[in-house]
């Protein structure tokens, strides 16, 4: 059995948890009405009205280590229901925030993400410095082609390093959060692989997302942006690759419209675009609950839309022929390209590997709703 | 009484006159004595009333049936003085017409049958004589806590005279050790500083309030409106004349040294939620052990409570007290943290609000959860560990301070009682005792608080766990005392709010007892009854059953076990007539005669393929749940014959004798529920019955008669939808028995 916690009294974190949207949380009384209405809640020490203590009672490691935060998809239907108005949705969406902030290594990487300016001032002087200090930083005449003021081997270094370093980090925090999961008890009903094969196919399809019935909507916004990011990664690798490829088939970037990468790369832009637009619709219609959306998550939806609008304004001016603005813009989406790659162990799109592994954790130790 | 000249009114109205034939209702009534027999299409309007009027003024009417509607029904219409005239009521409305096909011969055999029945009753029945004396009406109140400060304020203003007697030196109780108090008003957020202070000084200050600290009750005896109480005030004695009594002694802690499976004795850092009042008081909250302040604070619901081992019940206010406290430890140091482990949160009423908002407090934690284990380590701290049921699994929680929510038992409980283990009925010591019969078990009641002079023991009788027996919901204050009201903490744990209001309602039932005994009548249920009970003493063989069985102690027995009557105690219901085996006790209007002529009027059918029955039932609850059977037109056997008695602790065995030697094929007794949840208004009643009942199977048994055909059956008053089910399985088990051989003698 799991081993026993020794509590202390933490204000700080439960503090913390209110300051960061999750003010409700005190209000939980513990009817159980939430763990009830959850389409997805497990029988067995149900979720959310344990989370609730916890937060109530500021177990910040048990929070970090909890899977059962990662489950929930945000319906809101026990918001919905709450008798207190505790709005346990809204307190378990801080709640993955400051469980992604905990498992982050380096832990000060977490705090960084949280300030947007900073983390956007990072990459902004960063570029200028390589670009300043190469002799790049102007506009460059003739056709326009972005290599030629910012070339692509920079672009290389720069972004590959910084993949490593956090592709690294993030598997770090994703082990160690799946290290201290395992304290919550051995799980013995399902081996890894099948675990895991069986959590992603539901990824792929979004039918856990689809059970939380009450929001149809967001499921397709957040299918549209799934397969975006996935075919953008796609596409980053594949022009990676046109460049590597010997003569004749070496491609150089602009690529030609009439290209299928470029094809592929239109689209998910679009996807990206019109996901994240229904997801941002979505959590600003009154859903006849008093539902709050963290700070955490605007921020993130306002990067994505950022990166979105200015990759496609970055194709459309140059398409247009106008330097001037072209390069700026350009700029100015790599700036939250790198935004979305390197600060993705600590951002919201780091939950894809939280909630990958706490499904697979869950139905290993088959706490695993029926789907 | 003159002559009696009975007069018989039917009422056709309500689908009686459509149901029945009329006339031969009056033949029948006239075949039994009837002297005036009159038929109104509208009994109780102001012209049918005016029919009896004339005839009382003008024929010299001097007892009337009115054969119509329920006796719940118009008593302001049918209202002639009780004093000079016999006024007898026949349902045969909700009782024939409304639960019976009409017109057939069955149910006019019925309503026949009732008719003759209220004839003979009333001609059995006699006009009371009312005792009436001067009565002291000043009022004694025994405790000078909230409770008996609020009940000596609420009695003066009322305009009595009160005697308020405290054993401490000073008046305030448990009230004046608070450090806060939970909110009594809008919003209910925030604790108060305690009010008793005021209160105290206005009972200093009330002309009509003796105030005796430093005094004990050394003997009560004598009986609402004549009370002389026995003081010893400072160690002297003095004797006071009162009329009434209020029991405000209030409530004392469960023994905490009980609870060392919790720490405590153990560990200097448990302590109880009492003495936590007494930390709080001081200012900062702080360990015991070294006086450090206490950061983080453990409190243990139900230490003790709701535990069959230790206090059985729930003491209803420790969840606040706990919640208030919580709110003292955050208020010492605002990073200190309150734990508050409970088995379930109870905070009633308007309370939810100061449960809310303690919830809110960041540094509030509350959880549902059992304690496993408590340890001490070596800086002091202790470790709690818990089963949390809401987490799904257990944690240790360090604590400074753990407090234990310790329950309230209530005062009258003698030291070093158990209260999950008392004596029933009284709490004493089990004695053997030396009697011609034997060498037999009793009781000895321990005395405590009221000294009571009483034949049935020095203190309140129990039903459980030491609080003063009275109906819990029906009859709150009401003890088994008549003229003794129970309030506060004493008859059930409260929070001093709730204590108050009690303390107001138990003086204005002393008020009203002393009201009505000035008049020589009966207080609730019986209220305005003025008959009393009769002794023909000189055929009393010293049973003592009718000492024994009262349920209100209103007898005691001089030397030789002869019952000494104290008829203020009295409430009018008859047990000890049913008691009596020599038939010695009678009211006017209601006796063993009484009802052995009703059953004896009775038709029984001599060829019947149905068995007949007779039952008796209680007017409480039997009574209007055939009413409301009727009112909603059910259906049951006609072969069924009511007599309605006051409680069926009137139940003589002799009317069993009377009804089976006539041929009447069973009898079954319909009265209120009994045991530890009864309904029984005059407590014991139906219990007494039951017991009764018990004696008489075996004499039945002996007979050759089988036992089951006396049989009792317990109703609430909302079961009326039963009855047919009840009435028919009777029937049902009578007629496998076969006809009763004794039919037709």
């Amino acid at each position: 059995m799991a081993e026993e916690t020794v509590i202390t009294p933490d204000l700080g974190f439960v503090r913390s948890l209110k300051g960061a949207g999750a003010e409700t949380l005190k209000k939980c009384y513990q009817c159980a009405t939430c763990s009830v209405v959850c389409p997805i809640s497990p029988d067995d020490r149900p979720f959310p009205r344990k989370e609730m203590v916890m937060a109530q009672w500021g177990m910040k490691e048990e929070l970090a280590a909890d899977p059962d935060v990662w489950l929930c998809h945000n319906c809101n239907d026990c918001s919905k229901y709450c008798p207190r108005g505790a709005r346990p949705g809204d307190v378990l969406s801080v709640m993955r925030q400051k469980a992604i902030e905990e498992n982050a290594i380096p832990g000060f990487m977490g705090k960084i993400v949280r300030n947007p300016v900073t983390a956007l001032l990072i990459p902004v002087i960063l570029f200028i410095a390589v670009l300043g200090s190469t002799g790049h930083l102007r506009i460059p005449d003739g056709q326009i082609v972005y290599s030629k003021f910012f070339p692509i081997h920079y672009i290389e270094y720069i972004f590959i390093a910084a993949v490593a370093l956090s592709g690294v980090a993030y598997l770090a925090s994703l082990s160690r959060f799946w290290n201290t999961m395992g304290r919550n008890g051995a799980a013995t009903q399902k081996g890894f692989v099948p675990a895991l094969i069986e959590t992603l196919t539901e990824l792929i399809t979004h039918r856990r997302f689809a059970k939380c019935e009450a929001n149809a909507d967001r499921k397709n916004g957040h299918l549209l942006v799934f397969f975006a990011f996935i075919g953008l990664a796609v596409t980053t690798v594949w022009i990676t690759v046109y460049y590597y490829l010997p003569e004749p088939y070496r491609k150089l970037s602009p690529i030609s419209l009439s290209d299928p990468m470029k094809w592929l790369a239109n689209v998910s832009a679009l996807a990206l675009i019109i996901g994240v637009l229904i997801l941002v619709v979505n959590r600003m219609k009154d859903k006849g609950i008093d539902s709050v959306s963290s700070s955490f998550d605007w921020t993130f939806l306002t990067m994505i839309v950022l990166l979105a609008v200015t990759g496609i304004l970055t194709e459309l001016i140059r398409l247009a022929g106008i330097a001037t603005i072209a390069y700026p813009m350009y700029f100015i989406h790599l700036t939250f390209v790198f935004y979305t790659i390197v600060y993705f162990p600590y951002s919201k799109l780091a939950h894809m590997g939280y909630r990958t592994l706490a499904i697979t954790y869950a139905k290993m130790a088959g706490r695993d709703v029926e789907l | 009484m003159s002559e009696a000249k009975l007069g018989v009114y039917i009422c056709t109205d309500c689908g009686i006159g459509e149901a029945l034939n009329v006339e031969e209702l009056g033949n029948a009534a006239k075949a039994r004595g009837a002297a005036v027999v009159k038929t109104h299409p509208f009994l109780c309007s102001q012209e049918g009333v005016q029919v009896i009027r004339d005839d009382i003024n003008n024929e010299g009417v001097n007892k009337i049936v009115i054969a119509a509607c329920s006796q719940r029904v118009n008593t302001d219409v049918f209202d002639f003085d009780p004093l000079k005239y016999v006024t007898e009521r026949v349902n045969i409305r909700e009782h024939v017409v409304w639960c019976q096909p009409p017109n057939t011969e069955e149910t006019q055999t019925m309503a026949e049958d009732y008719v003759r029945l209220g004839v003979i009753r009333a001609l059995r029945s006699e006009c009371p004589e009312p005792k009436i004396t001067d009565i002291n009406r000043d009022i004694l109140v025994v405790g000078g806590g909230v409770t008996g400060i609020t009940a000596a304020i609420e009695a003066s203003r009322a305009g009595s005279r009160v005697v308020l007697v405290e054993k401490e030196a000073e008046l305030g109780g448990w009230a004046r050790k608070m450090y806060r108090v939970t909110p009594t008003k809008p919003p209910f957020a925030e604790l108060e500083k305690p009010s008793i202070d005021a209160k105290i000084e206005e009972v200093k200050n009330d002309a009509n309030i003796t105030v005796k600290t430093n005094t004990t009750i050394a003997s009560i005896e004598g009986e609402p409106g004549m009370y002389r109480a026995t003081l010893n005030v400072n160690g002297s004695e003095e004797t006071v004349e009162i009329g009434a009594i209020i029991l405000a002694t209030g409530w004392k802690p469960y023994e905490a040294s009980r609870l060392d499976h919790l720490g405590y004795g153990k560990f200097k850092n448990v302590v109880t939620n009492v003495e936590m009042e007494e930390i709080a008081s001081k200012g900062k909250i702080t360990r015991p052990s070294d006086g450090k302040e206490a950061k983080s604070v453990v409190f243990i619901q139900c230490a003790g409570q709701r535990d069959e081992n230790h206090v059985p019940y729930c003491s209803t206010v420790c969840c606040n007290v706990s919640l208030k406290q919580a709110m003292y430890v955050r208020e010492s140091n605002p990073d200190a943290g309150a734990y508050i482990i409970y088995k379930d949160m109870r905070t009633p009423g308007l309370y939810e609000n100061f449960y809310k908002a303690a919830q809110d407090d960041e540094g509030i934690f509350l959880a549902k959860g059992e304690v496993l284990g408590i340890e001490e380590t070596g800086d002091g701290s202790i470790m709690v560990e818990v089963d949390n049921q809401l987490l799904g699994k257990k944690v240790k929680i360090r604590a400074d301070l753990v407090v234990l929510a310790t329950g309230m038992l209530t005062s009258l409980l003698p030291e070093d009682f158990p209260v999950n283990d008392l004596t029933p009925e009284y709490v004493g010591n089990i004695v053997k005792k030396e009697t011609q019969d034997g060498v037999i078990e009793e009781i000895e009641a321990v005395p405590t608080t009221l000294h009571l002079k009483y034949r049935q023991g020095p203190e309140m009788p129990h039903l459980k766990y030491g609080f003063p027996d009275s109906h819990f919901i029906c009859f709150p204050y009401e003890t088994r005392r008549t003229g003794i009201y129970a309030a506060g903490a004493v008859r059930h744990p409260m929070d001093a709010v709730q204590s108050a209001a009690d303390a107001a309602g138990a003086v204005l039932k002393a008020i009203q007892c002393l009201e009505l005994t000035s008049q020589g009548k009966a207080v609730h249920p019986r209220s305005g009854d003025q008959t009393f009970p009769e002794f023909r003493l000189e055929s009393c063989t010293q049973c003592r059953r009718c000492t024994v069985e009262c349920p209100f102690g209103v007898l005691d027995e001089d030397e030789k076990g002869t019952p000494k009557e104290h008829p203020y105690r009295c409430r009018r219901c008859g047990t000890c007539m049913g008691a009596c085996p020599q038939r010695i006790i009678n009211f006017k209007n209601y006796s063993i005669d009484m009802i052995s002529s009703m059953i004896k009027t009775v038709e029984v059918p001599d060829e019947s393929e149905e068995p007949f029955i007779v039952a008796l039932i209680c007017e409480n609850d039997a009574y209007p749940a055939l009413d409301m059977a009727g009112q909603n037109g059910i259906q049951y056997s006609p072969n069924y014959r009511f007599i309605t008695l006051r409680c069926l602790g009137g139940t003589n065995l002799v009317w069993i004798a009377d009804a089976l030697s006539k041929g009447i094929d069973g009898v079954l007794l319909i009265g209120c529920k009994y045991g530890d949840d009864y309904q029984c208004h005059f407590v014991k009643g139906s219990q007494m019955a039951s017991e009764r009942l018990g004696k008489v199977q075996e004499t039945l048994d002996r007979l050759m008669l089988e036992s089951d055909r006396v049989q009792q059956v317990q109703l609430a008053i909302n079961e009326w939808d039963k009855l047919p089910q009840i009435l028919n399985d009777f029937s049902d088990e009578l007629k496998e028995l076969g006809p009763n051989p004794y039919k037709g003698f």
